[in-house]
């Protein structure tokens, strides 16, 4: 029991964010067998929307309508952004296996086509994004006909507030109204959570409470629109069940991170690799790693309960994240890889990482701080050669890109997993089985 | 295959069914069990002196580990317990050298070899769900059934090593073995209210009414459990209750019943 | 001893321990145990008895009662299964006691009566009189010594009664053999009996005789010398079958008096100049009649207690008591526990017991502890209360105290009855006597409590996460802690709601602020159901820091905890 246990796998992936998730989930369509270690990662603080690629460049904060001619753009002008090593027929790939798998676990997205879309954010501004599930896309369109349309929102729910929405969109859309209804049977709580609410609407009957509530709200609207609460593992069933019960279209527009939408996905995700084979080890991290360059496998320790266990893998795809991820840390002006300490591309000095105004639009240059690669997605060393044959790493972690202002957060996890599994799976067969 | 049956306190005087259930399942699989005196598994005491719970958790380990042998337990409170108390005391050495000392004073000892695993775990990964459907004569072909995980038993994952806590399988695929069908049901992994009864029974009636209405409105015709605590809390609430009521069926009932096996050996 | 004494402390005694009875059994509907006791009346519970009792003597179940009585009552199956040992010991006690009782001190209305030429001095009434007393002699010592090889480090529930009653039963004992073994040795009982039957004391006219009980029987005349001429014997032989042989048979058969005697014979002479014949009668006679008076008040209060409550159990197999009959019976459980400790032995928290230093958790004293409660003895001492609260509490009702109990008491009915009492006195679980006062107001009392009581050890081993900084500082209050947790949710609809969620507990500890959890409702209401630790994005132990949490608040809020309720 105190003794080291012991597991050994093909691919071993560090990293439960998006990214992590992601290339687990493609290890596993390629019949890889595949160790996972990792805590919920920015899954958590996602809205259900799956961005691509939406602003560039940065610093004149252009939208895009079409992502690929976006990333055809960034190629030609930033060739070392991850997202312009990948082909966009690959992309494209990537986005139609990944949502198959998350509509086959439950969370539905609308189909993809080419363009990006505009989407109502809970605070009233609108964002670019890519991947829209089901639940969402009635607001897209909405927000594109601007019809007579009622935003409803709950008395004691904080994280949504609809006259907000509607005060700030007024002057576009003159026929946006707002009303606050009570959620069945919580007239005492002082305060109410979007999850709570969304699990309680799996119940038929507090949805029909719900229903038979707005209905008589609903006067010209042509759509109505509810905070992220349409259920949880259930969502699609009970946002079908509210377009039957309203007789028109239905929206959500996400709440405030922490919020519903990053719960199914994390449950969609989870479930997804579970049913795949995928060997998870939750509430675990990655202490160290080690390569035996003769047996050609990597030995990881996993801080486990007690004790460590050792994944012995024939390959290893790093998905830590930044800093929040913990996937890099600064250590006295220094920004350093957690696990390895293998070099992090990043400005000379700590007075370099920000611009002197913070909210300058171009961002910061700590912001595209990162691991290089080279064209097998594998991080190299001091030398500049990869660290390991078959050690990759994808994801938020890597160098060049500032996901969070070019709106490719997804994207850029989705797209690098795919493209450093195809790598992955080459250099396995390299080695004789896989 | 030869384990130390660690019934808990409940089985024997409140669900002896299940006791008689699991011993005529695992005895059919060559499964040997041993019956050691435990004493209570620690669970109690939890919430009131960490150092007298980890010291009644190792003691059970001790026993087993003196008989040279490891604990199987129907139960998942005291599967979670005993696993929580591995983890604690592998974590802190002044809590480990206290128990050794509390366990020394009474002759006892605790190397740490005893392995903890739930009636589950060892039909689904020991004995294997293969030989599980091989047994099978008479499957519940069509039988609906919504499977109640149990929070002690499947989380913290990394404590438990259970199955996946965030997307488990295994329920499922035990019921499959017996030739019935796992229902998907939303609050399949929510705990059934059990822990609150005593300090706070509203809200603890609250929960597990709430998950016998899921069940019910997924299409489930019965509620399968391993564990004395949730199926004692479904059957209890259900009593008293004139909800819509579903019935409850112990995994080892389940399975007994698809294998064949008479009816009073499974306590029905 | 003058008949008048004798019969009046007879009488005296027999009458007070008949009262006693009385008084003591009428407990059995009187005293009010559990919360539900108190709906039911005396009448109602006598009633329930009367018609248990008929019901169970006019049906098929008159079967099991008689086979009761004789596997439970007289084999003592219940006991023989647990400890053989002391069923040995219990059985010699049983026996031998119930021989002494009608052999030797009914004598004159039971044995002389059934057997003709009765003579205590003649076999086989001589023998089997030391035998029954060496019987209850060996059994109580067979008892002593099971206790002392059970060794479990955990004392024994006893009351200070009972072994006072132990030692009254040695007495009467070792006075018995005393007075028999003097009597057997005195030359004086010799010439008393010498008068009586051949009209004269003269020693020398007697000496043949003597010669006969002097090697014989002996007697210690201080005035022969052994070994004695056979014609002289011979002499003697002739006069003692016609003057003793009647009623004396050799005293070898005596086999514990009879050596007594030899080893007296030295001291003879004292003795009987001081008349020990007859101080000792009284001693032992009025050691006999006290302990009649007193036994309604002792251990052997169980010679009733319990044949009635294996009756009981008898009579309705299934326990299916009505209210009434719950009543009454954990009445009687309280007499008919002998305090064997046998429960203790099997007790599933036994441990706990002696990890917390507190045996209030052992099953027999518990029973102890309910009983004082129901005897309004408890609530004045504060520490055995607050001790006795947390045994009822930490009981798992795992039933096997109840499973081995030899005298077959329902000792889980008699827990859950005591909770209620206890919770009904103030001294309810530590979720209830906690949740009785906001959480604001508890920080307020550990505020003000003096320094000692709140501080009274390292909190590291109780609560190690919750004193260490980078196992919460990690925390990023993204609240997905309180958005999985069910206690959070299923409070949504109800105007209780909770206090604080996972997450602004989390955020208190990050302030440094955690004496405002410990009586938080949050706290206190978890369940335990791991859903926030599972999904923690920042690895935070949400639910173990919970748990540590409330065992810190039982010790820190117990220590303010009379400050708080007398506020
Ligand atoms: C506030 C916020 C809002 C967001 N909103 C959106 C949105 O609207 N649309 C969208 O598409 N995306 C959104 N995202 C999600 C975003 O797509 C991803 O967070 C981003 O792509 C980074 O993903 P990642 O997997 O590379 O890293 P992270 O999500 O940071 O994951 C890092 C993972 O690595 C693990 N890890 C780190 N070190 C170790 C170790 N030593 N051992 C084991 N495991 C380790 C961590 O536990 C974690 O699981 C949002 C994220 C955040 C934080
Ligand atoms: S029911 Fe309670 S007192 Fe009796 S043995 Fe079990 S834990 Fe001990
Ligand atoms: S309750 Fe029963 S087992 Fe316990 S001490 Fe009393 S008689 Fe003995
Ligand atoms: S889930 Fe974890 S990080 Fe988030 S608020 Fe709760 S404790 Fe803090
Ligand atoms: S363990 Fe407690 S605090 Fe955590 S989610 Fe469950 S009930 Fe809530």
């Amino acid at each position: 029991m105190t003794g080291a246990r012991r597991d050994s796998c093909d691919v071993a992936v560090i990293g439960a964010g998006m990214a992590g998730m992601a290339t687990a989930l493609f290890a596993a369509e390629r019949g890889l067998s595949c160790i996972q270690v990792g805590n919920p990662g920015g899954i958590l603080f996602a809205s259900g929307l799956l961005d691509l690629f939406g602003v560039h460049p940065v610093a004149e904060r252009r939208l895009w309508r079409s992502p690929y001619a976006a990333i055809a753009a960034l190629a030609r002008e930033q060739s070392d952004h991850p997202l312009a090593r990948i082909d966009a027929s690959s992309i494209r790939t990537a986005f139609e296996i990944f949502v198959a798998a998350l509509g086959a676990a439950g969370l539905r997205y609308a189909p993809l086509g080419d363009r990006n879309r505009s989407v109502l954010t809970s605070i009233g501004t609108i964002k670019t994004t890519f991947g829209v599930p089901l639940s969402m896309v009635a607001g897209v369109d909405a927000l594109e006909a601007r019809p007579p349309c009622l935003l409803v929102d709950f008395r004691g729910l904080r994280e949504f507030n609809a006259r907000q929405i509607a005060e700030s969109l007024g002057h576009r859309w003159p026929d946006l109204r707002h009303r606050r209804i009570e959620f069945p049977g919580t007239e005492a709580a002082p305060e109410l959570y979007a999850a709570h609410l969304a699990r309680a609407l799996e119940s038929r009957q507090t949805r029909e409470r719900t229903i038979a509530l707005v209905k008589p709200l609903l006067g010209d609207a042509l759509a109505v629109g509810f905070p992220a609460v349409l259920g949880l593992a259930r969502a699609s069933e009970v946002h079908a069940a509210f377009e039957a019960g309203l007789e028109m279209p239905v929206f959500e527009i996400p709440t405030m991170p922490t919020s519903v939408p990053g719960l199914r996905l994390l449950g969609a995700l989870e479930t997804a690799v579970s049913a795949r084979g995928v060997r998870r080890r939750h509430q675990a991290s990655v202490r160290a790693l080690a390569f035996d360059r003769e047996a050609g496998t990597a030995a990881l320790d996993v801080e486990g309960v007690p004790g460590v266990e050792r994944v012995v893998a024939r390959a290893v795809v790093l998905a830590t994240g930044r800093f929040t991820g913990r996937g890099l840390t600064a250590d006295r002006g220094q920004v350093r890889e957690s696990i390895l300490g293998i070099p992090v591309l990043q400005p000379a000095s700590r007075e370099a990482w920000h611009q002197r105004d913070f909210l300058d639009p171009s961002g910061h240059a700590v912001n595209r701080a990162g691991l290089a690669i080279d064209d097998a997605w594998r991080p190299l060393d001091a030398d500049g050669k990869p660290v390991w044959p078959r050690l990759f790493a994808v994801g938020s972690i890597l160098a060049h890109q500032d996901w969070m202002r070019s709106k490719c957060g997804s994207g850029l996890a989705i797209s690098t997993a795919w493209a450093a599994m195809e790598q992955v799976a080459r250099q396995l067969r390299g080695t004789g089985a896989g | 295959m030869k384990y130390a049956l660690f019934l808990g306190c409940k089985i024997p005087s409140a669900l002896p069914a299940y006791e008689a259930s699991s011993r005529a399942v695992l005895a059919h699989f060559g499964v040997t069990l041993v019956d050691l005196e435990f004493n209570c598994c620690g669970y109690p005491a939890r919430n009131f002196n960490r150092y007298a719970f980890a010291a009644a958790a190792a003691r059970n380990l001790a026993l087993a580990e003196r008989a040279g042998l490891d604990i199987l337990t129907p139960c998942m409170c005291c599967f979670g317990t005993l696993r929580h108390a591995i983890r604690f005391l592998g974590e802190d050495a002044e809590l480990r050298s206290r128990v050794s000392e509390a366990l020394a004073a009474e002759g006892y000892a605790w190397s740490g070899k005893t392995e903890v695993e739930h009636l589950l775990t060892v039909l689904a990964r020991k004995i294997g769900v293969d030989s599980l459907a091989a047994a099978v004569r008479s499957p519940r072909t069509g039988l609906r059934v919504a499977a109640q995980y149990g929070c002690h038993a499947l989380r913290p994952g990394n404590v438990t090593r259970f199955d996946n806590p965030m997307a488990p399988t295994m329920f499922e695929t035990l019921i499959r073995a017996a030739g019935a069908t796992p229902v998907d049901w939303p609050r399949r992994l929510d705990c059934c209210g059990d822990p609150l009864h005593q300090a706070n029974t509203p809200l603890s009636g609250r929960m597990t009414r709430a998950k016998i209405a899921d069940a019910l409105e997924s299409g489930a015709e019965v509620i399968c459990t391993a564990c004395p605590h949730c199926h004692l809390r479904f059957d209890a609430v259900q009593a008293g209750s004139s909800d819509a009521s579903i019935r409850t069926l112990l995994y080892t009932q389940l399975l007994g019943l698809a294998m064949g096996l008479p009816a009073d050996f499974l306590g029905l | 001893m003058s008949p008048a004494l004798f019969q009046t402390a007879l009488y005296a005694s027999l009458a007070l321990c008949s009262l006693g009875l009385v008084w003591r059994v009428s407990a059995w509907f009187r005293v009010r145990i559990g919360p539900d006791a108190r709906t039911v009346a005396l009448s109602q519970r006598v009633a329930a008895l009367l018609r248990g009792g008929a019901l169970a003597l006019f049906s098929r179940r008159v079967f099991q009662l008689a086979g009761a009585v004789f596997l439970d009552l007289l084999l003592q199956r219940r006991l023989f299964a647990n400890e053989k040992l002391r069923w040995l010991g219990h059985l010699l006690i049983l026996t031998g006691f119930t021989l002494l009782l009608l052999m030797h001190a009914l004598a004159a209305i039971v044995t002389a009566k059934l057997f003709q030429g009765y003579q205590p001095t003649l076999d086989p009434y001589l023998f089997l009189r030391n035998l029954s007393g060496a019987m209850v002699i060996t059994g109580v010592g067979l008892l002593l010594f099971g206790r002392w090889r059970r060794q479990t480090g955990l004392p024994q529930a006893r009351r200070p009664m009972d072994m006072a009653f132990v030692a009254l039963l040695g007495f009467v004992l070792v006075s018995g053999f005393l007075l028999e073994a003097h009597k057997i040795a005195s030359p004086r009982a010799f010439y008393r009996m010498s008068d009586q039957f051949i009209g004269s004391t003269d020693a020398g006219r007697l000496t043949p005789l003597r010669a006969v009980w002097a090697s014989e029987f002996g007697v210690a005349f201080d005035d022969l010398k052994l070994p004695i001429d056979p014609r002289l014997l011979e002499q003697g032989r002739e006069l003692h079958r016609s003057a003793c042989a009647s009623c004396h048979t050799k005293p070898v058969s005596a086999f514990v008096s009879y050596p007594m005697a030899r080893v007296l014979a030295p001291v003879t002479d004292l003795l009987d100049t001081g008349r020990a014949d007859a101080w000792l009668l009284y001693l032992h006679v009025f050691a006999c009649f006290l302990g009649l008076a007193v036994l309604p008040f002792t251990l052997m209060f169980h010679l009733v207690a319990v044949p009635i409550s294996l009756l009981v159990n008898a009579a309705a197999p299934n326990r299916d008591f009505s209210l009434a009959g719950r009543a009454s019976r954990r009445a009687l459980a309280l007499d008919a526990c002998v305090r064997c400790g046998i429960c203790d032995l099997h007790c599933s928290v036994a441990p706990l017991a002696r990890y917390l230093g507190n045996l209030g958790l052992l099953p027999a004293h518990k029973l102890q502890a309910t009983a004082a409660l129901a005897g309004g003895r408890l609530l004045g001492c504060e520490d055995v209360a607050l001790r006795a609260a947390d045994g009822a509490f930490l009981c798992t009702d795992c039933g096997r105290c109840t499973a081995h109990c030899p005298v077959g008491l329902d000792l889980e009915d008699l827990w859950e009855a005591g909770r209620g009492d206890l919770a009904a006195a103030g001294l309810p679980s530590p979720a209830q006597w906690v949740q009785a006062h906001p959480a604001l107001a508890w920080a307020e009392s550990l505020e003000r409590g003096p320094a000692e009581h709140v501080d009274s050890g390292p909190d590291d081993l109780l609560a190690p996460l919750s004193a260490d900084r980078r196992s919460f500082s990690r925390c990023v209050q993204c609240q997905t802690c309180t958005n999985v947790c069910p206690v959070v949710a299923h409070s949504m609809d109800s105007n209780h709601g909770i206090d604080l969620t996972p997450q602004k507990v989390m955020n208190l500890l990050r302030l440094g602020l955690r004496d405002l959890t410990l009586g938080s409702r949050m706290v206190w209401d978890c369940a335990t159901c791991y859903q926030c630790q599972e999904n923690c994005p920042a690895g935070v132990r949400v639910a173990d820091i919970m748990c540590e949490l409330r065992a810190l608040g039982v010790r820190r809020l117990g220590a303010v905890r009379s400050l708080r309720e007398s506020s």
